[in-house]
């Protein structure tokens, strides 16, 4: 299992680092329409989309890692307030959630993205952008944080990781 | 069942969930889908990809992944630690002019980085130990680190204004402008308590002469470039040069830019972290963005939006009594979710309201931006609080809130200043941009 913790950790971190790169891509295509629109006086045909594109499939690339670091924002009123086995539990039936949302969220983007896919979805500009390639970023994103959120049920139950915790806590 | 009584369901079950310490993003998209199955079947669920993907798909969005680059740039610099020199070395004379210093310095940080936390690390590391050594009591010292810290969401560039001008369809320059002068009128007002507080208190005053003219000076080189960033930003926005996005992408670029040339950050192991704070807090932002939208199509799908709308409406209260309500409903909010949520979430629903009610939707995102303000400084989830806690672990976290108090209070009466005269929101957009149509 422990095996299984670091490939997914891994995947995770890849996933982000693509993440990073597509927003690296986005600054150089936003400067790149700026100088086409206000220094060449043309019109930018493809940019805005694809800009909107890169950061939205970042956002669900990234989301994984987040989740490893403990990055997305959590109510802490609860855990704060709880010890020893309840935060536990509490931290099992968080995940659990969580688990549950993001596997409903896979379950479903798969079909969604198959129909894009194989019926050759096109966005209706100019560009006529092939939209299974962008879609491919939520069931990827997904599937990524349903296997991350096993990694954590399973690090909580056996006391490997502390059920809550900022990054810094956690020492990630 | 009613619409009312789903909402009332809706609302318990989201507060059960959120309190298991799920994260908010996952709560939020859970219990809307939640819901959208139990009532429409489980033919709901063929559109939850569609509707989180079109959620995040608009390219104004692509503002807030920039300005969150813009901000981690500028933090993993020693452009903190200069901007406060800066502020010590031109306020020498004014009384309390190191905790005036600081406020400053946080509201230029904060506006350029758009994280309070990250305003109260980075300004608070130097600030606090360097206040205390001169004498100023430990309640002043934090707590003006604390609430100068959420200054910056209400200067532009700021996120929360961008979410309320998506949530609102109102302009995003014209709400950005309509911050500009009652953040300054709010650092003002931060400013004039501390130079109170240390007359009353009776501040030790430093011996010897200030820093020379040649000194203030040579800081200046260092500082200024970052105020031309924002003034950049705002300009090219209003002026109608750039698009929100763009002028992030730009001030992002020239942050950057900024960053490698003054500071000499240029190494791949340096720009590094900065990419991934990036990453790490604008896919924290989106994700609540993309699960709030569901949530808010699962409010207005089930008529609940509507129905809560119209039951108030029906209340037929006086609008002033209406906005007190509406004022206390967001700040109780803001004292468990992020702005993020809350904007997105309340602002179909009371937008409307206000609206009818004759209130100015730009004159409102400012009382929703300082009401946000506030929540980030009230317990139990006030993260600059135990920011503040980690730089000064000896400071109890009560003397931190005994010090954020009476700049909490400030930020109430900033709010009655602006139900008093909304103009000083109004005004600044008008003037620029043209009095508002529709």
């Amino acid at each position: 299992m422990e095996t299984y913790v670091r490939i997914v950790s891994a995947l995770s971190r890849a996933a982000a680092f693509v993440a990073a790169g597509l927003l690296l891509a986005s600054i150089a295509v936003i400067c790149q329409m700026l100088v086409v629109r206000h220094g060449l006086g043309r019109s930018a045909i493809w940019q805005n989309e694809f800009v909107t594109f890169a950061l939205v499939a970042a956002t669900f690339l990234a989301a994984p890692y987040v989740l490893s670091v403990r990055g997305h924002v959590v109510v802490e009123v609860v855990p704060l307030w709880l010890q020893g086995g309840a935060k536990r539990v509490l931290g099992l039936v968080a995940a659990g959630l969580g688990f549950f949302f993001c596997l409903l969220v896979f379950a479903t983007s798969l079909e969604w993205w198959w129909e894009a896919w194989s019926e050759g979805h096109r966005t209706s500009t100019m560009w006529r952008a092939r939209l299974w390639i962008p879609y491919l970023s939520l069931p990827v994103g997904s599937l990524l944080l349903t296997l991350q959120y096993l990694a954590e049920l399973w690090q909580i139950a056996t006391g490997r990781r502390p059920p809550f915790g900022t990054p810094h806590e956690v020492g990630a | 069942m009613s619409p009312l009584a789903l909402g009332l369901s809706i609302g318990l079950v989201t507060i059960l969930v959120l309190a298991t310490g799920t994260p908010v993003a996952f709560a939020l998209g859970l219990v809307a889908i939640g819901f959208l199955v139990a009532v429409e079947g489980p033919i709901a669920l063929a559109n939850l990809a569609d509707t989180l993907f079109a959620g995040l798909n608009d390219f104004t969005l692509v503002s807030i992944p920039m300005f969150v680059l813009m901000g981690a740039a500028v933090a993993a610099s020693r452009a903190g630690a200069d901007l406060y020199e800066a502020l010590a070395r031109w306020l020498w004379r004014v009384p309390g002019n190191l905790v005036v210093a600081n406020i400053g310095a946080c509201a230029l940080f904060s506006a350029l980085t758009g994280s309070s936390p990250a305003t109260c690390a980075a300004i608070g590391k130097m600030g606090i130990p360097e206040m205390r050594r001169r004498g100023f009591p430990a309640d002043l010292a934090t707590g003006a680190i604390a609430a100068g810290g959420t200054l910056g969401i209400l200067i532009p560039p700021s996120i929360t204004m961008i979410l309320y001008g998506i949530a609102s369809e109102t302009s995003i320059g014209r709400l950005f402008l309509a911050g500009v002068v009652p953040g300054l009128m709010l650092t003002g007002l931060f400013a004039l308590w501390a130079v109170f507080v240390s007359l009353w208190r009776g501040e030790r005053r430093p011996v010897g002469p200030g820093p020379s003219l040649a000194e203030r000076l040579a800081i200046l080189p260092r500082v200024l470039p970052f105020l031309l960033v924002i003034v950049g930003v705002v300009w090219a926005l209003y002026g109608g040069i750039a698009t929100p996005s763009e002028a992030a992408g730009v001030g992002a670029v020239l942050c950057l830019l900024l960053v490698v040339l003054v500071y000499r950050v240029w190494r791949p192991r340096e720009l590094w972290p900065i990419l991934e704070a990036t990453i790490r807090e604008s896919t924290m932002i989106l994700m609540i963005i993309a699960t709030s939208i569901l949530f808010g199509y699962m409010l207005s799908s089930l008529y609940v939006t509507q129905s809560i709308a119209q039951s108030i409406a029906a209340l037929e209260v006086n609008r002033w009594v209406l906005l007190f309500w509406i004022n206390l409903l967001l700040l109780v909010a803001g004292c468990f979710l992020p702005p993020a949520a809350i904007i997105l979430m309340t602002t179909p629903i009371v937008l409307p309201i206000l609206v009818a009610a004759g209130f100015d939707p730009v004159w409102f995102g400012v009382i929703l931006t300082l009401n946000m303000e506030l929540g980030l400084i009230t317990p139990p989830v006030g993260l600059n609080l135990f920011v503040i806690n980690g730089i000064a672990p000896d400071v109890p976290l009560g003397t931190v809130l005994k010090g954020a108090l009476p700049f909490m209070l400030l930020m109430v009466v900033a709010i009655v200043i602006l139900c008093l005269f909304p103009g000083l929101a109004t005004w600044l957009p008008d003037q620029l941009m043209g009095p508002r149509v529709g």
